[in-house]
């Protein structure tokens, strides 16, 4: 039963922080976005 | 039960490639595919889409080239899950299926994947068929096994011969193994490697600064190292990775995942010993009053051959390929002047340049430690672990992949120059490696005409890399003929004669600026005039 609780309590977490991420990068932001400044890319 | 995995490798190579699943070609970085690309390219330089885009070619004489590249993707996702998966040593399903789950969704790929390095990957995805090979044996399952890495090319066999070797070294005939596993890598590499010998090729020492592994979240490059992370170009990164509670979570993961691998390291070594020692208990009783010396001798030394025999040499390799990734990974980003001078010396260790791609045998040796936590439905659950540390990957990498098709003037250029019977090279402006189109969405793409025709393609192979330490780094470039080629244009005075002197027959001018090309091509005639294409005869 607590190995199940654990599990599903991790799970909440890891949903909880997916979550966040895909709203974070979808939502527009305030900052625009870093152009690169070269035709291949930035470090 | 048995295909589980490679459903799974598929389901979520759809997940991850959404769009780019679509008609139309799938254009980023250093993915280029082209409608109808020539069977026999003149290629110039480091022999860098060897043998990939011959490979392409031939498929795409049957199929249509767009199917070729999305069974390519597709494929890339399957085999990869498949294969982690039949490594795990104890076979139990949920373990299996995250095996799978993580080892095709991970950073590794997801960074690799954006930088459009599909032949890489193709010898990631074959790493843990090579690695099981090499440690049942067998020359025919090593050679199979080996196919996708040949086929990727240098890269991919190489990230590949850095575990196999290792595994191969584990085994009981060891050195029979070793030579046997370089033997077929060699055989299998002769499609790059002669040509790479015989290229006067230039390696920029520069290279190193441009390509040397970067911090992609906030643990540092060593953090992003672990996480599978930590690719060069800030370009290729997936969105959102920089996330600090997702950054830890992936982090977090990985460090369970280390521990696990550890585990299964010390259980294998215990499970030999154990029952080694129960054997020789065995054999002790069975041989009383046996005599002396020599017999001990003799006993020691089969135990030792047969203690070899016994344990798996493909977890105990992994482990090495793993340390030694990472440290080829850490010495671009912590030691750059140990990497400037190996190459000052000999440019054949150009390739260590990129030291992030070494990371490969850790991604699986990380698969196979989080599956080894992986038992029962709650293990079943872990399945989604991999996707959930890492959800932006998902509808190919929130909109990052996607098709587009080439606009018909680039066919017509294309049939015009490949039924023309006259040799001759061809050489692509503006003069840069890299090319911005509307028609890509905006997304940055490696000059098409380096794959469209079948005449020598002369393009600028110089990379520009901003870095935000050092400022523009230039990598030079590798192809002497480029070299000339690119005085020639920066040079005052019209160009037309000098570039007919080094064998240049056509002229592409690509994306509207043709203007400032005309001048120095005065006497060109123009054979095709498209709305955003001119193409030129010398």
């Amino acid at each position: 039963m607590l190995k199940v609780l654990v599990a599903v309590a991790l799970g909440a977490v890891l949903a909880g922080v997916a979550s966040v991420a895909v709203i974070n990068v979808a939502s527009p932001s305030l900052a625009p976005p870093d152009k690169p400044l070269y035709n291949y890319g930035t470090r | 039960m048995r295909l589980a995995p490679a459903l799974l490798g598929a389901l979520l190579g759809m997940l991850a490639l959404g769009p780019a699943l679509g008609p139309g070609f799938t254009l980023r970085y250093d993915m280029v595919f082209v409608p109808d690309p020539p069977i026999f390219r003149d290629i110039s330089g480091f022999p860098r889409a060897v043998p990939s885009d011959l490979v392409v070619a031939l498929l795409s004489y049957p199929i249509p080239a767009m199917v070729v590249q999305k069974l390519i993707l597709l494929g890339i996702f399957l085999l990869a899950a498949a294969g982690a998966a039949a490594l795990v040593p104890s076979g139990r399903t949920p373990a299996r299926l995250v095996a799978a789950a993580f080892y095709a969704w991970n950073l590794y790929l997801a960074q690799r994947l954006l930088l459009g390095q599909w032949a890489l990957l193709l010898g990631y995805a074959g790493l843990p068929w090579a690695v099981r090979a090499a440690a049942q044996g067998g020359v025919r399952r090593f050679t199979i096994s080996l196919i996708p890495a040949a086929v990727g090319g240098f890269q991919a066999m190489l990230v590949t011969l850095l575990a196999v070797i290792p595994v191969a070294a584990r085994r009981a005939e060891r050195w029979r193994a070793v030579a046997t596993t370089g033997a077929v890598a060699a055989v299998l590499s002769l499609p790059w490697l002669v040509p790479a010998l015989l290229s006067d090729a230039a390696t920029d020492p520069a290279g190193v600064d441009a390509f040397a592994p970067r911090a992609d979240g906030p643990f540092g490059t060593v953090g992003s190292l672990l996480s599978l992370g930590g690719i060069w170009n800030a370009e290729a990164g997936v969105p959102g990775q920089g996330f600090w509670a997702s950054a830890t979570v992936r982090l977090l993961v990985s460090a369970v995942a280390i521990w696990g691998f550890a585990r299964l390291l010390r259980h294998d070594r215990h499970d030999r010993h154990g029952r080694d020692r129960h054997d020789r208990d065995r054999d002790r009783d069975g041989h009383d009053g046996h005599d002396g010396h020599d017999g001990h001798d003799h006993g020691g030394r089969c135990d030792r051959q047969e203690r070899r025999e016994r344990r798996d040499p493909a977890l105990a390799g992994l482990a090495v390929a793993a340390v030694l990734g990472l440290a080829i990974a850490c010495l671009g980003a912590f030691a750059p002047e140990v990497l400037k001078s190996l190459i000052g010396w000999w440019p054949g260790f150009g390739p260590l340049r990129d030291g992030q791609v070494y990371l490969a045998p850790l991604a699986l040796a990380q698969a196979l430690g989080l599956a080894s936590f992986a038992r029962g439905r709650i293990g079943l659950a872990a399945v989604a672990v991999p996707v959930l540390v890492l959800p932006t990957l998902a509808i190919g990498a929130l909109g990052r992949l996607a098709t587009a098709d080439y606009p018909a003037e680039w066919r017509q250029v294309q049939r015009i120059v490949n039924a023309d019977p006259a040799p001759g090279a061809l050489v692509s402006l503006p003069w840069r490696a890299h090319r911005v189109f509307r028609w890509t969405g905006g997304r940055v793409i490696l000059d098409p005409a380096t794959k469209l025709f079948a005449r020598r393609v002369v393009w600028d192979d110089t990379l520009v890399v901003e870095s935000r330490e050092r400022g523009p780094i230039r990598v030079t470039a590798e192809d002497p003929l480029a070299r000339r080629v690119g005085a020639l244009l920066a040079g005052p005075g019209p160009a037309g004669a000098g570039l007919a002197g080094a064998g240049v027959r056509y002229v592409l001018i690509g994306d509207g600026n043709e203007n400032e090309f005309l001048r120095k091509l005065p006497d060109a005639t123009p054979i095709f005039r498209g709305e955003r294409l001119l193409l030129l005869r010398l």
